[in-house]
């Protein structure tokens, strides 16, 4: 962790801010990523790295250029500062982003007094927000991510299907969920960006509303409308079932923001059939995360509690089914 | 044959603890932590409480799915899985869910009671 310190240091320094010492901690966040607070006397920030030998879905110098270029079209993201590849200065390949004041804890967000009015403004803001996402010309990233196939749900299915033979676990239901969702999958969308976990949890807020996006680690091109139906599942209303953006708002006031922000017109069933597939992903995601416990890549009572959540998005789906 | 506590009364005096005692005295950001683990104990305790009857449940339903006599849950949800993902019951999706939410309602009622009966 010295080595690190001094890595940052020194990359503050050529930004214009000597630190006669930085502290660095360690906070959770992201799946497969390493989030490091870090603070010196002259303000704080943020760095988040691949950590040592790890293999992610979205390298860490994507993320840096997806997150650019979302900063670029006004997406509310923390200002990336500076990259350094794998053996750079922090070690595995990392991204040095300014400090974004608030919290993405989703029960304060829901419960507090202190946010009660960034509440009110939360789904106008967060239908703006994805807006910019979607609004990005795909031609300017670069080649950063993987080309779209000819179907994007189809992708995603065969995705998902993929990390759940790598954990090897007997789930009827997400299996006849996977069939469901092969047999009505929609007419291929025209790609476009989809942040991938655009979700409470991975939103800073602040007093007075959206203040970040963050967590861009499993983007990729695809269907907007999988954006939508990721947002909406009931795991991420915490409690809130009857609000299904984020657990404060209606999907008409999410989608009359969205569509006056310049995003496409938001078609009802084909975000119920993402938000069907959201339940599917968040499913293996929690099998895969007891899995990562269980065979000792991360010992965590926290990881191993989630192997008994698949039942929960397991019912929503089936649900969504009917 | 053990003194009591049982093994289920003991999960409950553990969960009670962390959840009473020990959630409001750790630092904000472990209180989490400490929660998954209160609620960890509860679940465990639901489990052991329930004895055998889920998985006797569950077995019947697998035969009955799979048309054949299976002896081991795991081993014919395996089974089960295996024929969903082949296609070869592509044509009883619509019957097969309603079937298969009363295995995910089985393991609901211990992971998390009432989920199923929330939600929209």
């Amino acid at each position: 962790m010295e080595e690190l310190a001094a890595g940052v240091r020194e990359v503050l320094a050529e930004l214009g801010t000597d630190l006669a010492e930085v502290r660095l901690t360690s906070i959770p966040g992201g799946a497969s990523r390493e989030t490091w607070l870090i603070e010196g006397d002259a303000g704080r920030w943020v760095l988040r790295r691949d950590p040592k030998g790890s293999v992610s879905l979205v390298p860490m110098a994507d993320e840096y250029a997806l997150i650019s270029r979302a900063a670029e079209v006004g997406t509310p993201v923390p200002q990336p500062l500076a990259f350094e590849p794998d053996g750079g200065r922090f070690g595995s390949p990392g991204l040095l982003m300014a400090h974004v004041d608030g919290t993405s804890v989703a029960p304060r967000i829901l419960r507090k007094q202190e946010y009660e009015a960034a509440r009110a403004g939360l789904t106008e803001q967060l239908g703006e927000a994805l807006a910019s996402i979607h609004s990005i010309d795909l031609g300017t990233l670069n080649g950063v991510l993987p080309e779209a196939g000819t179907d994007p749900a189809l992708d995603q299915i065969a995705e998902w299907e993929r990390q759940l033979d790598e954990i090897g676990e007997p789930l009827p239901a997400v299996e006849l969920g996977l069939r469901w969702l092969r047999a009505n999958a929609p007419d291929p969308a025209e790609p476009r960006l989809v942040h991938g976990d655009f979700r409470l949890g991975n939103f800073i807020v602040d007093e007075r509303g959206l203040a970040a996006v963050i967590d861009w680690e499993l983007a990729h091109l695809g269907d907007p409308a999988e954006d939508i139906g990721w947002l909406c599942i009931r795991s991420w209303r915490f409690g809130n079932d009857d609000q299904p953006v984020a657990g404060v708002g209606r999907l008409d006031e999410f989608a009359s923001a969205y569509e006056a922000a310049g995003g496409a017109a938001v078609d009802r069933e084909r975000v119920r059939y993402w938000e069907a597939f959201g339940n599917l992903k968040w499913a293996v995601i929690c099998a895969r995360q007891a899995n990562d416990h269980l065979t000792g890549v991360r010992r965590s009572h926290e990881l191993a509690s989630l192997g008994r959540r698949v039942c929960e998005p397991e019912w929503d789906l089936l649900e969504l089914m009917r | 044959m053990q003194d009591r506590p049982t093994a289920a009364e003991l999960l409950d005096s553990v969960a009670e603890y962390l959840f009473a005692e020990l959630r409001p005295e750790v630092p904000r950001e472990q209180r989490f932590k400490v929660l998954v683990a209160a609620n960890v104990c509860a679940v465990v305790a639901r489990e052991i409480r329930a004895g055998d009857e889920p998985d006797r449940e569950d077995l019947a339903l697998f035969r009955e799915l799979l048309g054949r006599e299976v002896e081991d849950p795991r081993a014919a949800a395996a089974e089960l899985s295996e024929r969903i993902r082949s296609g070869e019951l592509d044509d009883r999706i619509d019957e097969l869910a309603p079937r298969l939410e009363e295995h995910v309602r089985r393991k609901l009622e211990i992971a998390r009671p009432g989920y199923s009966e929330g939600g929209d």
